[in-house]
């Protein structure tokens, strides 16, 4: 019974910690986006004027949009509106850019492409990287292991898009192996067809690339560090002592125990894979949500990004809360000095 | 007076041995002296070289000059030296790294040692803070905020810094929950020190080495955030940061016109600052650290 409460609290602790953050998140940056002088909307109709679509644009234009876009009620009553359409109809709004479809439709657009890329990316990155910084652990003695894991430590500090425009000038247009921008060629039809799917694979490697490379010498780096806490321990020394074999050591002793701690921080880094990811989209032109999100600022879309950045926030903390569950439930350890 | 001059002498000695103990330490400081000293006396050396003209002057020279004894870089498309350009650029990186490098650890520095030493709520509810701050994707809303209040080069750092403090607030607290068991701390808790005391004038001191290690951190980080955010094309036109300068780069197609050298240039010079911090950093930890060393067995 005891053991129950105490998981509990633990599950109630998260479960507050990720609303609040949500919560706050959201709110701050829609407080930003509407109290700064001059409000989106009207910078969007200066823009009109600008370009001189209609230099002589009427305040009814400006009035009409405004009580379709709900700005003409004040920004108490805006907010709770705008929460209030969100969590009970999971709706964001319309786009103004690409008025008039509803923002998640034009997100939805945008997101298959991000989660793909970032997905085999981190997958790619994250196992290679604790296969090699175990065996660099497992083989710390050795001049070749320290010398790799100095250079993985100063590398794996690089931002993705240095490394992406380094790709892109090499790859890309030093010897024109892979083309440096676009998710697909224009003269394929997207579908299920094998010149599509030829395509979308060329033109995302340099873009998996650039993210790969050095977040995959992070994980090497840490899982370096964990793999010789756990050569320490003291049923390694007994497996030692046992003569087990050292294959099946580095199997079912290191590569085990480094899982866990390890599933952790691929929820921690979420965060700052994702920022390094929009980054890197935008070089390459890739049509995910990242490019989204900097086109939204460009065409003053305050309605897509403020949807974009919640859709961003929402997808990294809950997976962050999915882990914070998951693991207690794997990991006994945890669950009993919880309480 | 002696006294005091037998105290400087023993800082100095210390200051020596700091550097005797760890030769990496003594690359990365000289590697920054040169990166800094170049940034601050480029404008002056350019005076000359460049007739009287900064380097951020439009139009003065040809367009798309070639790399000549001149220009060692050529001139860009606004006629612009590249090679200065690239020095100016150096400096504002700087500039950013070092302002929102320090606010950043300034933060992280005060979080940790009131989190650490106090413990009980007040820590559950800043690491609470720190942890969500970590995991936020901090990116939106800095082009949130870099986009719609037309930042300044201060406003940039503050905002590049509101977002960097959490990962070395993480070391220091873990550093300041094992320091405030010591005997040292007791002492100073039986003696009466108050708690104020304790944290600032007991505990920060033995700090110092994680506190330049996440400086360092925070400088190459604050450094590399601006870079990124001004490849979006955010922030203020102003600051000519290396940033923004392959921004342009990027914009006005360099790339497709093959003139690497100019965007290798400016990437070498982010990747120096890059290695000299690192190595700094490594250095402090062979120097304040050796205990470490035995146990990784570099």
């Amino acid at each position: 019974m005891v053991k129950i409460s105490g998981f509990a609290i633990f599950i109630l602790k998260k479960v507050l910690i990720y609303t609040v953050t949500l919560f706050l998140a959201f709110t701050l940056v829609f407080w930003v986006l509407r109290l700064i002088p001059g409000d989106p909307w009207s910078r969007f109709v200066d823009n009109l004027r600008i370009l001189a679509i209609d230099p002589q644009i009427s305040r009814e234009f400006i009035e009409g949009y405004k009580r379709k876009f709900g700005l003409d009620k004040d920004i108490f009553t805006q907010y709770i509106l705008y929460l209030s359409n969100l969590f009970l109809r999971f709706d964001l709004g319309i786009s103004i850019a690409s008025y008039p479809t509803p923002v998640q439709v034009v997100i939805m657009r945008s997101l298959p492409w991000s989660i793909g890329l970032l997905a085999i990316c981190v997958l790619i990155s994250w196992s290679i990287g604790i296969v090699a910084g175990a065996f660099i652990g497992w083989k710390h003695r050795s001049k070749l292991s320290s010398a790799m894991f100095t250079i993985a430590l100063g590398m794996s500090q690089i931002p993705y898009f240095i490394m992406a425009i380094l790709l892109i000038m090499i790859l890309a247009y030093g010897f024109g192996l892979f083309p440096g921008r676009w998710a697909f060629s224009p003269s394929v039809t997207p579908g299920l067809n094998p010149a599509f799917i030829l395509s979308v694979i060329r033109h995302g490697f340099l873009p998996a690339l650039s993210i790969v490379v050095t977040s995959f010498l992070g994980w090497l780096v840490s899982t370096r560090a964990l793999t010789m806490t756990i050569l320490g321990e003291d049923y390694l020394l007994f497996a030692e002592a046992k003569g087990l074999k050292k294959i099946r050591m580095l199997n079912r002793y290191v590569l085990r125990n480094l899982l866990l701690p390890q599933a952790t921080g691929l929820a921690i880094s979420l965060g700052y894979v994702v920022n390094g990811a929009y980054v890197v989209e935008y070089i390459f032109q890739y049509p995910g949500v990242g490019t989204l999100l900097i086109h939204s600022f460009r065409f003053l879309d305050y309605n897509l990004a403020q949807g974009i950045i919640f859709v961003t926030m929402f997808t990294v903390l809950t997976a962050n809360l999915i882990m914070d569950f998951l693991y207690p439930l794997i990991d006994p350890r945890v669950r009993t000095q919880g309480k | 007076m002696s006294q005091l001059l037998g105290t400087l002498k023993q800082r100095a000695s210390a200051f020596i041995s700091l550097f005797k103990r760890s030769p990496t330490l003594i690359v990365g400081v000289a590697l920054l002296s040169l990166i800094i000293f170049l940034a601050i006396f480029a404008p002056i050396i350019d005076q000359y070289r460049l007739e009287g003209h900064k380097a951020t002057d439009l139009g003065y020279f040809e367009k798309f000059l070639p790399p000549s004894l001149k220009h060692p870089l050529g001139t860009d498309h606004f006629g612009r030296d590249v090679l200065g350009l690239h020095l100016t650029g150096l400096k504002f990186s700087l500039i950013v790294g070092a302002l929102a490098g320090s606010v950043a650890t300034l933060i992280s520095v005060c979080i940790a040692v009131i989190a650490g030493y106090r413990g009980g709520i007040i820590d559950s509810i800043l690491n609470g803070v720190t942890n969500s701050v970590l995991v936020i994707p901090s990116l939106p809303i800095l082009i949130v905020v870099a986009y719609y209040t037309r930042l300044d080069l201060v406003g940039m750092c503050l905002t590049l810094a509101a977002f960097s403090w959490p990962w070395s607030t993480r070391v220091i607290r873990a550093q300041v929950l094992t320091l405030k068991e010591r005997t040292f701390v007791d002492l100073a808790r039986v003696s009466g020190q108050n708690g104020f005391e304790i944290m600032f004038a007991e505990i920060l001191p033995n700090l110092i080495p994680y506190i330049i290690v996440g400086l360092g951190f925070s400088v190459i980080g604050a450094i590399f955030a601006e870079t990124g955010l001004r490849i979006i094309g955010l922030g203020p036109p102003t600051v000519v940061s290396l940033g923004l300068l392959l921004q342009q780069a990027l914009q006005y197609g360099l790339l497709t016109q093959k003139r690497y050298a100019e965007v290798m240039s400016m990437i070498l010079l982010l990747i120096s600052i890059f290695i000299s911090l690192n190595l700094i950093n490594k250095g402090m930890d062979e120097a304040f650290n050796p205990r470490l060393k035995k146990v990784t067995g570099q």
